[in-house]
């Protein structure tokens, strides 16, 4: 052993008071450090030292979170709220790389095509089709376990579309990174990104969780495609201009103060209906 | 409807598995009480004016496909609300957001296709549920996820991926899901469906155990599950309660109306060649026919037949 569980920590563990990640490295110690145990027997009066044992026991059966969990509560979330946000289907590794490939391959040809709009008219639909696919019966498997679960629904959905929406802007922002020439154009994705999301959350409590999001998806794509048209082919288009952020910015609030008011329509009925609907 | 009980070989609950109040009328008070429910689909009324009252123990839902079974349990389940109608759980309005929360904090639900994400270990994903259903405190949690996982006999594969579990273990995974935190209301839709007969009887087992003190409605098309396992029967068809009752009296809805023959007597509801050689035929029997002990099925058979019946009328 080359270190040993500090007394305070010692302490805490006892009273019940050590929090994770702290936790569960004094947990994997003390199952094979029979010194430490002994410490913690003496630190503990008897009834504390009984819930610590009960603790300890039960920790035991756990099995070791993910890696996404670990760096999750490392980064100060709690335990059971990095298991909701593990169980998201667009966190997991496979749809991450996706995002990033997909990422790349624009950045590659923005820098082939000298035409930054490619990039700024794709980095708002990736924060929208993460939020959308990262909650509903289509892709959660868990959705109706989820739906009847006190947990209020926008409460699940509010924490998964932080986490998604994170993820999605720190990859959009490092594909910003990788376009130094552009200046603070090649920003000009953020707002529009959270409007868009915005909107399609608050759509989707009254369309479903496809219907509302694409939608949107279809909107954004059509404004962009108006603009090119009106716009000379070397002039920013309008939804990056100082005008379209400050649009991009209102509809955002908007959308947010919409969807905090419809929010009791996710506890209320399945968005969009189980996968299997009908009489049944 | 008849009370006189008519024991059967499908009718007699297996010594030792049965569990829960003596069949009869709902024993104590009604811990569920819904009244006209409706639901529509499209242009499919799903649910067509259910009223039913539910008591402590195993209450048997028995229907045909595209009986409405799902959508009544789904509606119970505070899953989808109703259209019309009200129902109280266990002194809770679901109609009101308080209520729904309330009756969501003591509901425990099997869904007829427990979705699972497959890389979750069976810990994992019963520490996911316990986490919904607001058992935040880690310790705590942990010491119920395990608890439960006894309760349902999978404590030695809880470390293993839900993908390497066999269909039988992940129904048992999803049970001790649904068992979190000792709900007083249990809603299991089809949980034997798919096993193989000893996985059947192993779940039948845990049912019954969690049938104790506690209201449970399981939907399911073996009436052999209601044989075993329920003190009451729902039959539910077209979106409507066509029979509400015990087991033997769902029985006695065949006395004299099943009889044996050397054929299929083609005036019979159903007739099939039975183990002996000999033909069993439900419906009217004919002048003086060998008339046998009626099942519950038989009881089953006639109860949707008379809905037949009235759908063609």
């Amino acid at each position: 052993m080359t270190w040993h569980v500090a007394e305070e920590d010692l302490r805490a563990y006892a009273q019940g008071a050590l929090a994770p990640p702290l936790l569960w490295s004094a947990d994997t110690h003390l199952t094979g450090c029979a010194r430490c145990r002994a410490r913690l027997a003496e630190a503990a009066d008897p009834v504390a030292l009984d819930a610590a044992w009960e603790r300890l026991d039960a920790e035991l059966d756990a099995p070791r979170p993910s890696l996404l969990e670990r760096l999750l509560v490392r980064l100060g979330v709690a335990d059971h709220t990095a298991r909701l946000l593990a169980a998201t289907p667009v966190l997991r590794r496979s749809w991450l790389l996706s995002v990033l490939f997909l990422l790349a391959m624009t950045v590659l040809a923005v820098r082939l095509a000298d035409q930054p709009a490619l990039f700024l008219a794709l980095a708002p639909l990736l924060p929208l089709a993460g939020v959308a696919l990262s909650y509903g019966p289509s892709l959660d498997p868990t959705y109706e376990m989820a739906v009847v679960a006190p947990t209020h629904g926008f409460r699940l959905l509010m924490i998964r579309t932080v986490a998604v929406l994170t993820a999605g802007l720190a990859f959009n922002g490092l594909a910003t990174l990788a376009l130094p020439g552009y200046g603070l154009l090649a920003l000009a994705w953020l707002l529009p990104a959270l409007a868009i999301t915005a909107t399609g959350l608050a759509l989707t409590a009254r369309l479903g969780p496809v219907v509302g999001p694409s939608l949107v998806g279809i909107a954004w794509v059509a404004v962009l495609a108006v603009a090119r048209a009106q716009t000379h082919p070397h002039d920013t288009l309008a939804p990056f201009t100082t005008a379209g952020q400050c649009a991009a910015a209102t509809v955002a609030v908007l959308a947010g103060l919409l969807l905090h008011r419809t929010r009791d329509r996710f506890d209320t009925r399945p968005l969009g209906g189980f996968p299997a609907d009908g009489v049944g | 409807m008849t009370t006189t009980p008519t024991p059967g070989p499908a009718s007699d609950p297996t010594p030792g598995s049965f569990s829960g109040p003596a069949p009869g009328s709902v024993s104590g008070p009604a811990t569920v009480t819904a009244v006209d429910l409706s639901l529509r689909f499209g242009g499919t009324r799903a649910l067509d004016g259910v009223s039913l009252r539910l008591g402590r123990g195993v209450t048997g839902l028995l229907g045909p496909n595209g009986a409405g079974k799902t959508t009544l349990l789904r509606v119970l389940a505070t899953a989808v609300p109703p259209d019309g109608g009200r129902f109280t759980a266990l002194g809770h309005d679901p109609g009101t957001a308080s209520g729904r929360l309330a009756l969501r904090r003591t509901l425990g639900y099997l869904p007829q296709n427990p979705g699972f994400h497959p890389d979750f270990t069976a810990f994992d994903f019963v520490d996911y549920v316990a986490i919904l259903k607001e058992l935040t405190d880690r310790a705590a949690r942990l010491r119920e996820v395990r608890r439960v996982l006894d309760a349902v006999d999978l404590s030695d594969v809880r470390g293993r991926r839900l993908k390497r579990l066999s269909g039988g273990m992940r129904q048992r995974v999803a049970l001790a899901a649904a068992l979190l935190g000792e709900p007083g209301f249990l809603v299991l839709d089809e949980p034997t469906v798919g096993l193989d007969p000893e996985q059947r009887m192993r779940f039948r087992e845990l049912i019954a155990q969690a049938g104790e003190g506690r209201t449970v409605l399981l939907s399911t098309h073996q009436t052999e599950d209601v044989a075993m396992l329920c003190h009451r029967v729902i039959v539910l068809a077209g979106g409507r309660v066509r029979f509400e009752g015990t087991p033997a009296e769902l029985t006695a809805r065949a006395a004299g109306r099943v009889w044996s023959a050397t054929h299929r007597d083609p005036s019979a509801l159903a007739g099939w060649r039975t183990g002996a050689g000999t033909f069993r035929n439900v419906g009217e029997p004919p002048e003086g026919a060998d008339l046998v002990e009626p099942t519950l099925e038989d009881g089953y058979l006639l109860v949707l037949d008379g809905e037949s019946a009235e759908a063609a009328a």
